[in-house]
């Protein structure tokens, strides 16, 4: 079963190296939500090693969802995975990826939703779903192409390759790579960090970023001015008299 | 109002037309962008549009650098606001929207566009880097935007054009981080084009390149650039229906 903590700003959710069912499922959809909505909350730290997809064994349906159970002739839709991804997708608070050990099929989904992977050197990742014969339907098919092109996308999803940090890293789909002796301490340094920038500045940067990837230019800067007009930040008068005073700012993520 | 002399228009002649150079001439300042530089900025770029002469457009800045940034020092101007009754200003959330229009104008002008990128290059700077066709830079440039440091941030439609041009994995350090880079890591992600030894003369570095660009076809260059520009809004059919009409 998965693990929950917070601490200094930053919640964490680890997938335990386990395999990801509908009960885990559930449980990181209430996490994911009450840890956006948590004014306390600067940034969400996910562990993302598991033993990949469960497939055709996850568990019990969840009781709260048997009206909508979708049913078909491929068995259960996809639509607890797809919750768990829009809940996660729609954080804007930083969100940060933490890989050690292997990040495979649904939990490779949730890596690649995140806005930062990090990894140890020994880490792997990979979605391998297609050498099981089955086609993930989490919208990994349109996050990943974005991430890092759809060279290296058809590469991944159509030949299942399961890769190493150093590899992830040279794609750019990991961020920063630690040694694995110092990955723990180095990582939770590293999403402390996030948690004490100006979180507001990365949300109003985030609100443009992800919906634009859909809109055509005109309609983007459009929406880039609204966002500016409808967005107050208290950090932003921090920064200036940070910077005004020659010291590093203290920002509270208002 | 920042001098008139901070910011040069200069022409330089090739076998197949001008290469028109955009100089940002603060040095003192860092080349640091004030309202009255944008000003200048977008007019200059309609004019050089409009002149059937040049066909190179190239932004870059004399001295240190080619743009520390935004001029955080700047003071009103007693000059006739040329924005007024368009601020959008919330006190704590925003300011002119004159870099959205000027950046869009440089996006825009269908001349092939060219930014030499030295020392700082930053905030807005960086900013108009995003509207060129090619970035060109020095190994030790400073490249990016470190504003979210600050808890500022930009509405010039840096959002759309940076997952357009490099994967949205390397979005992430640049604008959630502000993590700036340099000419090596600029190239890796394939923000930057080429990257020239530290201390290069930019401008004469990169000539045969701008010249290289100038002996281009106009008339081709004109119709792909606007078709990749659309096309990157566009569903596969609509790309080809709309590179039909455009050959036909």
């Amino acid at each position: 079963m998965a693990q929950e903590s917070t601490d200094g700003g930053v919640a964490r959710f680890s997938f335990e190296g386990q395999p990801i069912d509908y009960a885990v499922l559930d449980a990181f959809i209430d996490w994911c939500r009450s840890a956006t909505s948590d004014p306390e909350v600067r940034a969400l730290g996910i562990e993302t090693q598991s033993e990949g997809d469960a497939g055709d064994d996850m568990g019990n349906w969840p009781p709260r969802l048997s009206h909508r159970h979708p049913q078909g002739s491929h068995g259960p839709g996809p639509l607890l995975e797809q919750e768990a991804i829009k809940a996660l997708r729609g954080c804007m608070k930083p969100t940060i990826a933490i890989l050690d050990g292997d990040t495979l099929g649904l939990a490779f989904d949730f890596a690649c939703t995140c806005d930062i992977r990090i990894a140890s050197e020994s880490a792997r990742l990979g979605d391998p779903r297609i050498h099981q014969g089955r086609a993930a339907a989490t919208g990994i098919a349109y996050l990943l192409p974005k991430l890092i092109g759809q060279s290296q996308a058809m590469r991944l999803l159509l030949l299942g390759e399961v890769v190493g940090a150093a590899e992830a890293a040279r794609m750019q789909l990991v961020h920063k790579t630690w040694p694995e002796a110092d990955f723990c301490e180095e990582a939770g340094a590293f999403v402390q960090q996030m948690a004490a920038m100006p979180t507001r500045a990365w949300e109003v940067h985030k609100l443009q970023v992800l919906p634009q990837l859909d809109l055509p230019f005109d309609a983007a800067m459009v929406h880039s001015l609204g966002v500016r007009q409808t967005h107050v930040i208290e950090d932003r008068l921090e920064g200036m008299k940070a910077w005004r005073e020659r010291r590093d700012p203290e920002f509270t993520g208002r | 109002m920042s001098d008139p002399g901070a910011f040069v228009v200069e022409d330089e002649a090739t076998a197949h037309g001008l290469i028109r150079h955009l100089v940002l001439n603060r040095p003192d300042k860092l080349n640091a962008l004030d309202l009255d530089q944008h000003v200048r900025i977008k007019a200059a770029v309609e004019s050089a549009t409009d002149d059937d002469d040049v066909r190179v457009v190239c932004l870059s800045g004399r001295g240190r650098a080619f743009c520390a940034g935004d001029d955080l020092t700047a003071r009103s101007s007693p000059e006739p606001d040329p924005l007024e009754g368009r601020r959008v200003d919330l006190d704590l959330g925003s300011g002119p929207t004159f870099l959205l229009e000027s950046a869009g104008v440089l996006r825009h002008c269908p001349l092939p566009t060219a930014i030499l990128l030295h020392g700082h290059a930053l905030g807005s700077g960086y900013d108009y880097s995003l509207s060129c066709d090619f970035r060109l830079a020095t190994e030790d440039v400073n490249y990016g935007d470190p504003r979210i440091h600050r808890a500022l941030w930009a509405a010039e439609g840096w959002s759309y054009k940076l997952p357009r041009l490099v994967h949205q994995s390397a979005v992430s350090p640049i604008a959630y981080l502000g993590e700036t880079m340099d000419g090596a890591t600029a190239h890796a992600c394939g923000l930057v084009h080429a990257v020239y030894p530290a201390g290069s003369d930019l401008r004469a570095a990169a000539k045969p390149f701008l010249s290289q660009l100038a002996a281009l076809s106009d008339a081709a260059y004109r119709e792909t650039k606007a078709l990749i520009l659309a096309g990157v809004d566009q569903d596969f059919g609509s790309a080809l229906a709309t590179a039909r009409a455009a050959v036909a």
